[in-house]
């Protein structure tokens, strides 16, 4: 095989894989622009196109479809979840890395024994806690589930924070900084990557969480509902056939912020994951 | 690291219970003999907290150890009664009683099993805590003591806050993470470990009814078979196919990426960065819209049938006896078919995310190597095999590991894909509330979801912790790679 013909082919090859992972992404798209309000079973493309859909989506809201108020709802909670859960991670893996106490190995040895019970399991009994002081079905009780446990995802970070190298931190030392001065003016400036991967990765959660949110906000009051949690009673077996196109015009939505964020930080995502978690 | 990495190698040999029990022993013997030794003021700060610090003239920091022993023995009093009950779990059942005041029937101060285990369990948390801070304390006045008759400095309170952000400073960032840690997992964690040996299901529902301890009659149930109860069947079912699918999906998903980061990366590839796109798009979509897609394109009533039948497939593959109905593929409905459906939307949902984290790594291939083979005269395979598969290896072995521990907890792809969709025709499955496309989280959440079956739900969570735990330890050697972090810095 000659040369030019072995790129065509790898080309080739990259379409046919681009079409099938995009594929069912576009069929999303037209859809939700297209007539039918149910799932459309009769061909790939739609008879016609209409924007009704994302009308009654964002303005016609009813019993079943608050779109607004759901965006709302998960935005809130991202944006507290978010500032909550990277404080905890940087602070967490700063501690881990960069100091040395005797509590240290034990408690990263505490942080991978729990990492290893199915995070359901305390769920159930952390419902029964929230129920028991009136904080399920509130957004409040869905930050706290979504940033309490926060802490114990330090490990990225921690391998970031390790590959800066220490002679930076003892200059600081001899200057007379203490700690606290090392963490705030020369780590964190130092570790863009790390806390753009880490402010991303805890905004993403409660957009992309269904389980948890599914335990905690049980009322099935759909004004009270995240974006996961509506979007899905619209595909269930009672609403599919009325809101299915409706489904896809919200999928659409909420999927174009959260793809620009990642292209535009894929760079950033990259380098937090490749200089943290893979070291051999 | 250098000098002392020699004997931190050699204690590390030593078992961790071994080890845990030896420090712990040197705790509580640093803590008598610090009782035994100290002056009377040393003495006397095991009854009050602050009374040493009184005595050193550390008023403020005397003042908060007096609050804080006043906080526990508060906490303490006030949870005891559940503590005392922790053993039965209380016995009043909750019934209606004719209130002569009021002439109505109202509820009895009835007990609440559920209620009571957790706050038990919190009680003897707190009091395992206070005996620390205790211990501690003691050993610490008799610390300060030796300074004062050493005629050394005895630090004021605004140095011990100082301390706080600078050789202390772990403890300022620590305490509010393990604090959430602390309450949100490992207390709940506790507590549901404890439910697995109660009875605590349907027909023991709180508030109106009482559970109590029954040993481990929910263990028995899952390995042996009985008339009444398929649990053994079913979870000899749902661990083998959570095995089978942890094993496949994280190996397909880690080839397959390692395989498309290589295409888009090699150098006669025109527009990396779109390619590497259009999966990132894939990615950056929720799985929770694009699972409930893929679910719509192939139910039995879905756009893919539709096609497949409108181009013959679906006739040929009923003429061959690959599905059971004509005109229908039960892509999602039928074991057999369900069972590599999932795999393969799986490769088609986590596939990006590999890709990316592997062109990364190839980014980072020393090019010199690979110059180096090249002028050796290496032909594209061969430094494939000998540099950069190595390599990768090398690098991503270890997470290998955790992703086939975070497949085994993987809830998303077979919930998504199976509720409402996948119904088992199996009667012992069904009994016991699991499907073969289950997985043992995904059955956890039926158990509790559907049928309220919390004992039962508590063992399987049990059951995973054993088997992910089992898992990682044979990894053991490649996992505790944090031995080697100074390395870097």
């Amino acid at each position: 095989m000659n040369r030019p013909f072995r790129i065509l082919l790898r080309h080739v090859l990259l379409m046919l894989l681009a079409a099938i992972w995009l594929t069912p992404i576009f069929w999303l798209v037209v859809t939700s622009f297209g007539t039918d309000s149910g799932p459309n079973i009769r061909s790939f493309f739609p008879a016609d196109y209409t924007l009704a859909h994302y009308e009654a989506l964002l303005f016609g809201t009813d019993s079943v479809s608050q779109f607004p108020q759901w965006f709302l709802n998960t935005l809130i909670v991202a944006v507290f979840t978010c500032l909550i859960s990277t404080a905890f991670v940087l602070m967490v893996a700063y501690a881990m890395s960069c100091m040395r106490f005797p509590a240290r190995k034990p408690m990263m040895n505490i942080a991978i024994i729990l990492n290893l019970f199915p995070g359901f399991l305390s769920m159930i009994a952390v419902y029964f806690i929230l129920k028991e002081v009136g904080l399920t079905n509130s957004l409040t009780g869905l930050t706290i589930i979504y940033s309490a446990g926060s802490g114990m995802g330090y490990l990225i970070a921690k391998g970031f924070f390790d590959t800066i190298s220490r002679s930076l931190r003892e200059a600081a030392y001899l200057e007379g900084a203490n700690e606290f001065t090392v963490f705030w003016r020369i780590i964190l400036p130092l570790s863009k990557p790390i806390v753009v991967y880490t402010v991303i990765n805890t905004f993403l959660m409660p957009w992309m969480d269904f389980v948890f949110a599914s335990i905690m906000m049980n009322s099935g009051v759909a004004s009270e509902k995240t974006v996961a949690l509506g979007l899905f009673s619209m595909v269930d077996k009672v609403n599919r056939n009325r809101y299915f196109a409706q489904f896809c015009a919200g999928g659409v939505l909420v999927s174009i912020p959260i793809s620009v964020l990642f292209i535009i930080m894929q760079k950033f995502y990259v380098e937090g994951i490749t200089g943290g978690s893979v070291k051999g | 690291m250098g000098k002392n990495t020699s004997p931190q190698r050699r204690t590390r040999q030593q078992p961790v219970l071994l080890r845990f029990f030896a420090a712990l022993s040197r705790f509580l013997a640093g803590a008598w003999h610090a009782f035994r030794d100290g002056d009377a003021s040393v003495k006397l700060s095991a009854l009050i907290w602050g009374a040493s610090c009184f005595r050193r003239r550390q008023f403020f920091k005397g003042v908060l150890l007096c609050l804080e022993q006043l906080v526990f023995i508060a906490l303490i009093v006030i949870l005891s009664p559940d503590l005392i009950k922790l053993g039965s779990l209380g016995e009043v059942q909750a019934q209606r009683v004719y209130d002569p005041v009021t002439r109505r029937n109202v509820w009895n101060d009835y007990d609440n099993s559920f209620l009571i285990l957790l706050f038990g369990v919190i009680c003897l948390f707190l009091l395992a805590l206070m005996i620390i801070q205790w211990l501690r304390n003691l050993r610490h006045a008799r610390q300060t003591e030796l300074m004062a008759r050493k005629g050394r400095h005895i630090p004021t309170f605004a140095e011990d806050a100082a301390n706080y952000f600078g050789r202390k400073f772990h403890r300022t960032l620590l305490t509010l993470p393990t604090l959430g840690v602390v309450c949100f997992t490992i207390i709940p964690l506790l507590v549901m470990i404890a439910i697995a040996f109660t009875n605590y299901d349907r027909n023991h529902l709180v508030p109106t009814n009482l559970f109590t301890w029954v040993g481990l009659t929910n263990f028995r149930s899952l390995v042996s078979m009985t008339s009444s109860s398929s649990f053994a069947y079913a979870f000899r079912n749902v661990l083998a196919w959570t095995l089978i699918w942890a094993v496949l999906a994280s190996l397909s998903c880690y080839i397959i990426g390692i395989l498309m980061a290589m295409l888009i990366s090699h150098r006669d590839t025109r527009g990396k960065r779109f390619w590497r796109t259009c999966f990132t798009v894939a990615m950056a979509v929720p799985q929770f819209v694009s699972l409930l897609l893929v679910r719509n394109l192939f139910a039995d009533v879905g756009i893919v049938n539709t096609l497949c039948k409108s181009c013959g497939i679906t006739d040929w593959l009923h003429n061959i006896g690959a599905i059971p109905t004509a005109n229908v593929i039960p892509f999602l409905t039928h074991p057999a078919w369900a069972k590599p459906m999932i795999l393969l939307i799986n490769i088609w949902v986590g596939v990006p995310y590999q890709m990316l984290i592997a062109t990364g790594i190839l980014m980072n291939i020393p090019g010199e190597l690979l110059e180096a083979a090249r002028i050796d005269g290496a032909n594209a395979w061969q430094s494939f095999r000998n540099i950069t598969m190595p390599y990768i290896l090398f690098i991503t072995g270890p997470s290998l590991v955790n992703s086939i521990v975070s497949n085994i907890n993987n809830f998303n792809v077979i919930w998504l894909l199976s509720r409402d969709v996948y119904t088992t025709s199996d009667q012992l499955m069904a009994a016991a509330g699991a499907t073969e496309v289950d997985l043992l989280v995904t059955w956890l959440y039926r158990l509790t979801q559907d049928q309220s079956n919390y004992k039962m739900a508590s063992v399987i969570g049990i059951l995973v912790f054993i088997v992910c735990a089992a898992l990682t330890l044979t990894a053991f050697s490649r996992l505790t790679r944090g031995d080697r972090e100074g390395a870097f810095q």
